[in-house]
């Protein structure tokens, strides 16, 4: 070790590199993650049922919130937008498509389709990074 | 000297720039499963497009669901977890003899 002046501590060195310490952050939208999440919600909630006009309001709900209860438990420092769209299953089509203008090196997102007898679920979700 | 922010999301903006998207897109068409694809995608490529020239601090998330009407069942939800103060959303339903068309747009405001 050599001393670099009065005023620095005598374990400094001028030839090894100043240590660095660093701290973990997660960077990056996990889609993996979200997808499990989701599909569990979905099939928590429509698994086993049929296409039924009375609590189709209510399940498309239970989907989104519990979606985004669960992501938001993990922690992250992430906005979400959960969206839900479920059809009856029919000879009739469905389209949908989605545009993002945001910042790609931070946020994602991830799509979950799910499908039974009756019907069809298409789930999005989109997390934005909160910049602290 | 001051400067002038507008803070919030302006949702009536918003629904007008989208529903003339929409109306350009598809007024005068009838459901094709040919073309229905290269619509979607115009609807909310164009939409953004709009949407960002506002020049505002906004990340934008643009979706849109077009159904061919029957009397088959079609319901959508969403929820946001976000900043309530700055952060908006709105949502456009159109339709026309043989389609429904859902468009929500969702504005994360930017931190600068």
């Amino acid at each position: 070790l050599r001393p670099t002046g009065d005023s620095a501590p005598p374990w400094r060195s001028t030839i090894a590199p100043a240590t660095r310490w660093h701290t973990r952050f997660k960077v990056g939208f996990n889609a993996d993650e979200a997808h499990n999440i989701v599909k569990e919600c979905i099939d928590g909630v429509l698994g086993g049922e049929d296409y039924n006009q009375n609590n189709i309001n209510q399940w498309t709900a239970s989907i989104v919130e519990q979606s985004l209860a669960h992501l938001v438990k993990l922690g992250k420092a992430y906005k979400y937008i959960v969206t839900c769209a479920v059809v009856q299953r029919s000879p009739y089509g469905f389209h949908t498509a989605s545009s993002c203008f945001w910042d790609t090196t931070s946020d994602g997102t991830c799509t979950v389709r799910w499908e039974n007898r009756t019907m069809n679920c298409i789930v999005n979700v989109f997390a934005i990074a909160i910049v602290l």
